[in-house]
């Protein structure tokens, strides 16, 4: 026997050229959705896992610095401005913080790094505190120093793997020309720590010879009034609070302008692709109104062709939607990286997060459409007379 | 005894275009017995497919009425609707037409048991095999109809229209794509269930030799009909 | 029916199948190790190559390549065994093959190494016969690095090839031949100086694996 959805399946077979064409304008437009909406979320959830990663919320910093490491790497290391140590500890005595640590960023400059030289990068820290504010550090060799003025160094994975360091080597620290023994290699985690070198706060400050720090990263207590403590912070000199609340915010406000502009895309082309489909499924009835009329005569109701067209429409929407999904995933590391090429920040860590859910939430919205666009083809199908369809020919 | 399975009472069919009037036909009355084969013939125009069309409960008239098994379709001037029209067909005719219209992406059997996807009638089952091995088409079962011929094709349409045990089996130009070897052998098999299976046969047709097989010949000038 | 449908979804099947391969790109090989590439190969390979019209790059690592026993090859002819978590049997060896016109003129490939305060990468450019065209150090750290680094340096190896290392060992850093003639410009960084000979053997008994000698001369 036969059932009606065979039937619906197997016409699709019939120009098999025309079926596979609206097929792959499906497919793009899903791809194009599930990979927008992936990326939505994907980035808010890579920008909290990089702020997360941090340790602090809150950072204070002299003013005219900026934000990340990074940017000072490629900016060079003149041009820092520095604050005192002893703010630390009074900014420890507010209510709301239940942590401090003192970190002093230095870049140095390499000439032997390619044919003109690069910036090496030091973060001092000061073993008593800044450990504690990251509990997640794991280490692929050794430890933390203990020494807050031992001539040594914890590195990110990135950083031991491009110098080939292992604990027990050696590094030296350029222009100033101070060896630092290797006591950890850290796991990858995903963030800008890894191509980060960390000596003691101390030691840096003696090889630069200066005895101030730029930042001082803050912990606040779990249920404290976040906005409070920023206000007082406000107030300190010469100073500038970076919350990473704050941070994120403006991050997101940023993408935000893009994000309509490449929803709008994304709808544009589920659009184009939708009236494909009409386009499609309209000129197989057109093609088929006499076939039609035979199938009213064999006792089809007008419900029957109905749905027969429209399911049609189903089966293309469908598997269009589902490959262009499974391309998405597929996919999804070489979107991640087109799409950072072209934005501004981009947090580390997967950009495009395809779950379960949200592939659904896609097929979904296709099928919908889909089932839409098909009303009217399947609505003409119904009503077709099959003396007229079949008086066609003359 | 004879009884009379299709009765037309003075069905008439006007049809407009644009201003013009055109009467196809002209109140036509006649009856037809059960196991009887009808053939109507007649020059384009004539209005044979027209009434054919309407005793076929493929249209409404004008005018006239219909009696199918002693039941009134048209009653007067009542239009029937799609839905009530097709309830009616499936319960009581087969179609066959000049363009076998059968299904390109469906197996031969496939195409015999489409009907049977939208409508059973209680008993119908496990007709598929037994109708085509007895057309002479068991052989070609999972066959595309792009791999057979057009008698083939033919039979099948056949097959297909007989799937529903029909009580009228409507035939309109049967064989007009068919060369003479393969018409005649469709004509051989119309009149094989014809007689051998007491089913009504209604059919339009242009050939005269088909039409003799049937053994009543009603003749269609100017919208009326007269037997021969 | 059944037997149909399957038809039917096995042609559909083969026909995006088809098309898709049609989109579908050389993926990046996602190797586990570090490499060593060129930092910008357009301006690096066209200075190593002054006549060069453009280059092709291919990967090799020594377990795609043979595995174990190719290590184990590789390690006798270089006479030091492969130490540490960064030289692994995965590395990626990055082969750049220059072209001038249609025709190949050349070869540029670097290898990392553990030098003494930091990672060393040494690269040759290479002729079709595996003569040493141009001897470069893209990175070393080391207060003496500008000596080593000093193109004078370099051009003691121009014109040597794999015959004229391949008797010099790395771990006494005592050889024969040629090599006995280099001098070293920096006698307080004897250490990197020796894992620059070392990365150089290396970088031509690698080359000797994956191209000179893998048949008959094209990888």
């Amino acid at each position: 026997m036969i059932s009606k959805n065979q039937i619906a399946f197997k016409n699709l077979f019939r120009k098999k050229a025309r079926t596979l064409l609206t097929l792959v304008g499906i497919m793009l437009s899903s791809w194009v959705l599930v990979s927008l909406l992936g990326f939505n979320r994907g980035y808010e959830n890579a920008l909290n896992h990089d702020i997360e990663n941090m340790g602090y919320q809150l950072m204070v910093m002299a003013k005219g610095c900026p934000y990340e490491a990074a940017t000072m790497m490629l900016q060079g290391g003149t041009g820092l401005r520095y604050i005192e140590q002893s703010m630390a500890d009074s900014i420890m005595k507010e209510p709301e913080v239940a942590k401090v640590t003192p970190i002093l960023m230095q870049a140095f400059f390499d000439p032997n790094k390619g044919t003109s030289g690069g910036i090496a990068g030091y973060f001092g820290v000061d073993p008593a505190t800044f450990p504690a504010m990251k509990p997640f550090f794991r280490f692929r060799q050794g430890g933390w120093f203990r020494d807050p003025s031992a001539a040594e160094a914890v590195m990110g994975y990135e950083a031991a793997e491009l110098e080939q360091r292992e604990v027990g080597d050696m590094i030296l620290v350029p222009e100033k020309n101070v060896q630092l023994k290797v006591v950890g290699i850290m796991e990858r985690t995903g963030s800008q720590d890894d191509g980060t070198i960390f000596v003691p706060l101390k030691t840096l400050q003696k090889i630069s010879g200066i005895d101030k720090i730029t930042t001082i990263g803050i912990k606040v207590n779990k249920d404290a009034d976040t906005a409070e403590l920023e206000n007082k912070l406000y107030k300190l000199q010469d100073v500038q609070v970076v919350s990473f609340s704050q941070v994120k915010q403006t991050i997101m406000k940023l993408i935000s302008t893009a994000r309509v502009m490449v929803l709008s895309i994304a709808v544009i082309a589920i659009i184009i692709a939708m009236v494909g489909v009409i386009n499609t499924i309209l000129m197989s009835v057109l093609e088929r109104m006499q076939e039609i009329g035979i199938l009213k005569t064999m006792g089809a109701m007008p419900w029957d062709i109905f749905r027969l067209v429209w399911t049609e429409t189903l089966i293309l929407c469908a598997c269009g939607g589902i490959a262009g999904i499974g391309l998405a995933v597929t996919f999804a590391r070489a979107t991640d990286v087109l799409v950072r090429r072209i934005l501004p920040y981009a947090p580390s860590g997967g950009l495009v997060a395809i779950d379960a859910r949200l592939a659904l939430l896609t097929l979904a919205i296709i099928v919908t459409v889909g089932l839409l666009s098909g009303l009217y083809p399947a609505w003409k199908a119904g009503r077709v007379r099959p003396l007229e369809s079949i008086r066609r020919e003359g | 005894m004879a009884e009379i399975v299709l009765e037309a009472r003075g069905l008439t069919r006007v049809y407009h275009r644009g201003s013009e009037e055109i009467r196809a036909l002209a109140g036509v009355s006649l009856s037809i017995n059960r196991g009887e084969f009808v053939s109507f013939m007649g020059p384009s125009g004539s209005g044979k497919t027209t009434l054919v069309n309407l005793l076929g409960c493929l249209d409404n008239p004008t005018d006239g009425d219909l009696v199918l098994a002693g039941r009134s379709i048209f009653d007067g001037c009542k239009m029937l609707g799609e839905r009530e029209l097709t309830r009616v067909r499936r319960e009581v005719f087969g179609y066959i037409f000049q363009n076998f219209y059968l299904i390109p992406t469906l197996t031969v059997r496939e195409n015999v048991a489409l009907p049977l996807a939208f409508y059973r009638k209680p008993g119908a089952d496990a007709e598929v095999e037994r109708i085509l091995n007895m057309l002479g088409m068991g052989h070609r079962m999972e066959h595309l109809p792009g791999q057979i011929s057009g008698g083939e094709m033919q039979r099948v349409a056949i097959a297909r229209a007989l799937v529903n045990r029909p009580e009228i089996l409507l035939a309109d130009e049967p064989t007009g794509n068919l060369d003479s070897k393969r018409s005649k052998e469709i004509g051989e098999i119309l009149q094989d269930l014809n007689r051998s299976a007491g089913l009504t046969i209604v059919m339009v047709s242009h050939n005269p030799e088909l039409a003799r097989l049937g053994g009543r010949i009603v003749e269609m000038r100017d919208g009326q009909a007269y037997e021969v | 029916m059944e037997n149909s449908i399957r038809m039917n979804i096995q042609r559909m099947t083969n026909l995006i199948f088809q098309s898709l391969l049609l989109f579908l790109s050389t993926a990046m090989p996602a190797f586990a190790a570090v490499g060593c590439d060129l930092n910008d190969p357009d301006r690096d390979v066209a200075r190593l190559f002054p006549d060069s019209s453009g280059y092709r790059t291919f990967y090799a690592s020594i377990d795609k390549r043979g595995g174990e026993p190719l290590l184990r090859k590789v390690e006798k002819r270089l006479g030091d065994k492969f130490h540490g978590i960064y030289e692994t049997i995965d590395v990626p060896y990055t082969v750049y093959e220059v072209y001038s016109g249609k025709k190949k003129v050349g070869y540029i490939h670097g290898v990392n190494q553990k030098g003494q305060f930091g990672g060393i990468q040494v690269f040759v450019a290479l002729d079709l016969e595996g003569q040493i065209k141009s001897f470069y150090i893209q990175k070393m750290t080391s207060q003496w690095a500008n000596k080593l680094r000093d193109p004078k340096f370099g051009r003691q190896f121009m014109g040597l090839t794999l015959k004229d290392i391949e008797k010099y060992d790395p771990v006494t850093g005592k050889g024969p031949g040629r090599v006995a003639d280099l001098k070293n410009p920096a006698p307080e960084a004897e250490t990197d100086f020796r894992a620059a000979l070392r990365a150089l053997k290396k970088n031509l008994v690698l080359m000797d694996e994956f191209v000179f000698s893998a048949k008959g001369g094209n990888p």
